[in-house]
């Protein structure tokens, strides 16, 4: 989900549904939305077999 | 005396940004270039519409702080973008007859001055898209 940081953009904190057209990756880059799917967890798992 | 007139004060957002605190000047220019039909038995000048060619035009105050100026634009040098204007900051939001929203869909920046100062002024910069495709709503 993309949500909206700068009031310039909309409410923030609100889902952000761009424009048609909008180069989104611009608004990414510059910190007006944030892209909240694509945060990772900080704890990882690993697939290697434990000693 | 025009019995109508309009005190500008558009509102405007530039790849969904809006920059209307920012903004000194806006244009936007609908045009449908001429194609000279005339032919020969006709001593008088004739014209059908050839391809569209719209331009939006604006002058912005600089500003390079966090979600002003610069973080707007710095990105959409050489690529399209949405460009959004209403003669009211309420018609942006709901368009109304008397308050349309024109859209510039796929409109092209070419360039972006990067610095444009001088001793003793605030810093402006003249922005021009090219082409895409406009639409007005009025609802």
């Amino acid at each position: 989900m993309i949500k909206i940081i700068s009031p310039r953009v909309g409410v923030p904190g609100e889902e952000f549904t761009p424009p048609e057209y909008t180069n989104l990756q611009a608004l990414l880059d510059y910190g007006f939305v944030e892209d909240t799917g694509t945060k990772k967890s900080a704890k990882t798992t690993s697939d290697e077999p434990k000693d | 005396m025009a019995t109508s007139t309009y005190l500008s004060n558009p509102a405007l957002t530039i790849n969904a940004v809006n920059l209307s605190d920012q903004c000194t000047s806006a244009t936007i220019t609908s045009v449908s270039q001429a194609q000279n039909s005339s032919a020969f038995g006709s001593t008088d000048s004739f014209f059908v519409t050839g391809m569209t060619m719209h331009t939006f035009e604006c002058e912005l105050f600089m500003s390079y702080a966090a979600s002003e100026t610069y973080a707007t634009l710095a990105a959409l040098v050489g690529t399209q973008t949405t460009i959004t204007i209403s003669p009211t900051a309420a018609g942006l939001a709901t368009p109304t007859a008397t308050a349309p929203k024109f859209t510039l869909t796929n409109t092209y920046l070419e360039s972006l001055p990067l610095i444009n100062a001088t001793l003793g002024e605030l810093s402006s910069i003249t922005l021009s898209f090219q082409g895409g495709t406009l639409t007005t709503a009025t609802s």
